[in-house]
């Protein structure tokens, strides 16, 4: 059996933006692209990208804003050239690029649906007997008959997808669209994609949801500052990333001292007497903290048993305790508070802390430990529910 | 230059395209060129009149200052108001056109950005709606001269047809050349005006080249709109419809400017994305 040739196929694919600084600039720009160079001064959009999807196959852009992921997108739809690279697109293409597809404001819900069929060169014919189907997937009621000018994003996207589901693409193309929308339309999109995909379709897909990039696509792509930085399986991709997210977010939020003005956590500590990172968890353990008070009042501190990859497991506020800190001379208030039996399975866990105000409304810095339960087990989860087994047949 | 060339070529290679269909440029010219006419004129309760009084009431102070004011001497046909008419038309269809089709790209920002598509249609359907509904307009207004008893030969129309072809071909490459530019610059808008005001009164349309100054008459006479306007009258005011040898060099011309217009254009369109 040979293999199936490749559906979209990219290699070194990069993208350079002209950097513009006046309309001396542009006209330069111009002169530089009428006698086929480069632009002088460029911005690197996206570089080195390359990768193959067969029919049936799903991948997912992942990254953060300005990472290059609509430049990639509209690479493959072919609206951007790229300046490197080569790309090859085998088959019809819908793309939903940044709220809908090539709509034209002007036009009303039904002018667009034409102004689409035409951009794919559908006949008149073909675009006709699945105008209804279309206007039914959208929803939109009689607001078909406005301008698009007139819809709100929300409608934008039901009317975009609901071509791109008429029109039977072989590589289907969305950005962000599962963003908007009402829940209810986007379940009606997931289904519909989950159905397309079953169907043999092949989604091209960028998302900063984990859930739908796992639930959709079988491949990810991670792409930082243009790049890839990651390509494989989707959950393992999709793990990284938040992984990396977990790490860079502690970075920037992490053991900062707040502003002299601020309430802020000054210490926190696991087992602060004779402890270490490691708990046992029939001993339970006790976390230390000590919050800077910039008035004098005693302030309310939030605290909270977050995963390693961090999943909160469980949170709590001094207020909602009736704690009462013990003040110190310099200022600060000390906090105790211990967890007796700690129904935590053996793992790798951070504990949180964040200052809030005396009215319990305002959250200030944020504070992390990590500890680790000790021991192995076979069981699943984050915590041991308490259970009991039995012997059936019991009652039915 | 080869090399440059040798790259366009390769960079053409890289381009992904949904396949390009015949077919496919006809649909998306045909929805763009109804368009144009539904949002510009049927949109408008006075639109498409105003496509007739615009030049109806140009073509009015015109008479009434050449004839009444400075009282120009009578020309050879006779008529003043037929000789002037038979010119101004067109000259105002290849005005409307360029400026309409210059800035015809902006209006189609949003699709340009999301869907990959021949952008030059959009300047082709800007520029056919233009001329189409002009040219209308001047079988009108020729037939009504006739009917008040103007020298105009309406047999002259065999001749003009094919010589608003020409400038059709001519006006289009032109338009995709300042299209194209306008989106990287927008000056050129700006600039066009006045232009085209002073190309007005440089080409022979109020006047006969005959009473230009010998000194300036070959500059008057270098201009191809010039020729285009001495031909039209030579069809519908004396009849005279033999070709020449200048129609084929006029032709040809037309061609390079279009040929010249699409090349230009086509090395800009893959970045308007960025720009318009």
């Amino acid at each position: 059996m040979s293999e199936a040739p490749a559906l979209v196929a990219l290699d070194g694919v990069g993208k350079d933006y002209a950097k513009l600084a006046s309309t001396g600039g542009r006209l330069r720009v111009v002169a530089d692209l009428l006698r086929g160079r480069a632009a002088a001064s460029v911005f690197t959009a996206l570089d080195g990208v390359g990768f193959a999807m067969r029919r049936g196959e799903s991948l997912a852009v992942i990254g953060e804003n300005g990472a290059g992921k609509s430049t990639l997108l509209k690479i493959v739809a072919g609206v951007v050239k790229p300046t490197r690279g080569s790309v090859a697109v085998n088959g019809r293409v819908a793309a939903l690029l940044e709220l809908g597809s090539g709509f034209h404001p002007e036009y009303t819900g039904y002018a667009n649906i034409d102004l689409a069929a035409a951009l794919l060169g559908m006949g008149a014919a073909e675009i006709a007997s699945r105008r209804e189907a279309i206007v039914e997937f959208a929803d939109i009621g009689a607001h078909i008959h406005d301008p698009i000018k007139t819809y709100s994003s929300g409608m934008v996207v039901r009317l975009g997808f609901a071509i791109a589901t008429a029109i039977a693409p072989d590589v289907l193309i969305t950005d962000e669209v599962l963003a908007v929308g009402d829940e209810s339309f986007q379940r009606k999109c997931v289904a519909w994609m989950e159905d397309y995909l079953g169907r043999g379709g092949t989604l091209l897909l960028c998302s900063h949801s984990m859930y739908h990039v796992q639930k959709l696509c079988a491949h990810a792509l991670w792409l930082e500052h243009g790049r890839p930085r990651m390509y494989g399986a989707a959950a393992d991709v999709a793990r990284e990333y938040l992984a990396w997210h977990e790490v860079r977010s502690a970075k920037a939020g992490g053991p900062r001292r707040a502003h002299a003005g601020d309430y802020g956590v000054t210490a926190l500590a696991v087992n602060p007497v004779g402890g270490g990172e490691e708990v046992d968890p029939a001993r339970g353990f006790e976390i230390g903290v000590e919050v800077h008070s910039p008035d004098g009042r005693p302030p309310v501190v939030a605290v909270g048993v977050v995963r390693a990859d961090g999943t909160p497991v469980y949170g709590t506020t001094s207020e909602l305790g009736g704690a009462a800190p013990l003040r110190r001379a310099d200022g600060t208030f000390a906090f105790a508070l211990r967890f007796h039996d700690l129904p935590l399975l053996p793992g790798h866990y951070r504990v949180r802390a964040h200052a809030m105000d005396p009215e319990g409304m305002r959250l200030f810095d944020h504070h992390e430990a990590p500890f680790v339960v000790a021991g192995a087990t076979r069981e699943l989860g984050y915590c041991r529910l308490p259970h009991e087994w039995s012997s059936g047949g019991r009652g039915a | 230059m080869l090399r440059a060339m040798r790259q366009a070529i390769e960079r053409e290679a890289a381009l992904p395209r949904q396949p390009r269909s015949a077919a496919r440029e006809r649909a998306l010219f045909a929805n763009f060129f109804r368009r144009e006419l539904v949002t510009r004129y049927l949109g408008s309760a006075t639109g498409l009149a105003w496509a007739i009084v615009h030049p109806l009431a140009l073509l009015a102070v015109y008479y009434v200052v050449f004839t009444q004011v400075f009282r120009v001497a009578s020309f050879a046909t006779g008529s003043f108001l037929a000789f002037v008419a038979v010119a101004l038309w067109p000259w105002l269809a290849a005005q409307e056109a360029l400026q309409r089709g210059t800035v015809s790209l902006a209006g189609y920002a949003g699709l340009i950005r999301k869907a990959a598509f021949p952008h030059e249609t959009i300047v082709h359907a800007s520029v056919a709606a233009t001329l189409a509904l002009q040219f209308a307009g001047y079988v009108v207004v020729l037939a009504a001269l006739r009917a008040i008893g103007e020298p105009v030969r309406l047999e002259g129309l065999l001749l003009a047809v094919p010589l608003w072809l020409v400038m059709a071909v001519a006006v289009t490459g032109l338009t995709l050349a300042l299209a194209s530019l306008q989106v990287f610059v927008r000056d050129v808008e700006h600039v066009l005006m006045p232009v085209l005001m002073m190309l007005m009164y440089l080409t022979p349309i109020l006047y006969p080249l005959a009473i230009v100054p010998e000194s300036l008459r070959p500059w008057v006479a270098a201009n191809p709109f010039g020729w285009l306007v001495t031909r039209m009258r030579d069809a519908l005011l004396e009849g005279r419809l033999a070709p020449q040898w200048g129609d084929a060099v006029a032709l040809a011309v037309a061609l390079a400017l279009y040929a010249l217009g699409l090349a230009m254009f086509r090395r800009l369109s893959p970045h308007f994305e960025d720009f318009v």
